[in-house]
């Protein structure tokens, strides 16, 4: 049986709102970067580090540290922006 | 079920033409880019040679230059034509004699093509004929010789762009500020607010999008203009005017060398979307605090 709503009663619209946007509002990812972002997002930034890392390395590391370490270095970074970014 | 069904398939053209246009492009530069290919040289096929022509990039004086002048002429030629299209556009917003006729003859060099536009700035700029010369000579004394002064050719350049894209960032903010509503400005000269306030606290944030679309279509384009300056200058005198679309077709074409052309269009790419997207992270991305107070 349906019950009818007590009209008697004054409704707290503020409260109502604040209810239904804090249900409405994802909770808020935490993570080191200071803008809000998806994954792909942390994806293309990672993907910005990793190119500048290499460039950077064969410009200036590559004759005393091998490409290697650079790959190695660049994937890690990127994994930590996806992870926790 | 059915509606997603319905939009996959009106999005369909779109994703097929993209991905034939864009994305199959893109992905044949990407491996290019990681070969050595000289299709009209003595071994016309492709050598696989790993990130050498990344490597050989970053030590090229000659890739390096033209990226600094090209970042130096996308710099003064975006600001430029943003801030003259504004005033522009706010002197659009207001009724005066012969309106009409001043915006379509302001959008005219919108419609030339580039390659038209460098003849006729190099026919206006040639020292013996041109009249911009003339005219810099009779009054100011002054001897323009874009052929030997590297600062004067540059200046040109951005000049040349300024001239044919500021109606382009004039449309687009004028269309931005025609949208505006008025409540805010009303209430704000009621408020006893003076105009710069206006400005900088009403007017500006609320067209930053449109500011922020019409610096991404500039910027993209400056980084690679090509026809416009190889008509007015041919890249020079010396490297001066070498943009870095110049750059490339002076790699990709007269020396044929496609492998390090590829490599050399990538890291434009690569640029040009990390400007963009440090223009945004700067201008409308959200921060996390902000979010936190909504």
């Amino acid at each position: 049986m349906e019950q009818s709503p007590n009209l008697d009663v004054p409704v707290d619209l503020d409260a109502v709102d604040e209810e239904a946007a804090l249900k409405a509002a994802k909770p808020q990812r935490r993570g080191f970067l200071p803008i809000v972002t998806n994954w792909f997002d942390r994806l293309f930034i990672g993907i910005y580090l990793f190119v500048a890392l290499e460039l950077f390395w064969m410009r200036f590391l590559e004759q005393s540290i091998p490409l290697t370490v650079c790959h190695v270095v660049a994937v890690l970074l990127g994994a930590l922006i996806v992870w926790k970014g | 079920m059915r509606s997603n069904k319905v939009g996959w398939l009106l999005l369909a053209p779109t994703i097929v033409v993209l991905a034939l246009f864009g994305i199959v492009p893109f992905i044949y530069v990407l491996y290019v880019g990681f070969h050595q290919w000289n299709p009209f040289g003595a071994n016309p096929s492709m050598i696989y040679n790993g990130a050498n022509n990344f490597r050989r990039l970053v030590f090229d004086a000659e890739f390096l230059t033209a990226i600094w002048y090209t970042l130096k002429f996308a710099l003064f030629a975006v600001l430029s034509e943003v801030v003259i299209g504004y005033f522009l556009a706010q002197l659009f917003m207001r009724e005066f004699p012969g309106k009409g006729f001043f915006r379509t003859i302001h959008t005219l060099p919108l419609i030339v093509a580039p390659i038209v536009v460098g003849s006729v700035w190099r026919l206006m700029t040639t020292p013996s004929i041109g009249v911009i010369p003339y005219y810099l000579r009779t009054w100011f004394g002054f001897d323009l010789n874009i052929g030997r002064d590297p600062n004067a050719a540059f200046i040109l350049t951005v000049i040349m762009d300024i001239w044919h894209w500021t109606p382009l960032v004039t449309l687009t903010l004028l269309a931005a500020l025609v949208s505006l509503p008025k409540e805010p400005f009303e209430q704000a000269e009621i408020d006893g607010a003076s105009r710069s306030q206006i400005f900088w606290h009403i007017t500006l944030p609320m067209i930053r999008p449109a500011i922020l679309a019409t610096v991404f279509i500039r910027l993209m384009d400056a980084l690679r203009t090509v026809d416009e300056v190889w008509m007015l200058t041919g890249g020079g005198p010396g490297a001066a005017t070498r943009y870095i679309g110049l750059h490339i077709w002076k790699v990709v074409f007269p020396k044929t060398d496609y492998g390090y052309g590829s490599a050399i269009s990538l890291i434009v790419l690569y640029l040009t979307l990390v400007m963009c997207w440090l223009l945004y992270v700067a201008l409308v991305a959200p921060r996390r605090d902000a979010r936190k107070v909504a």
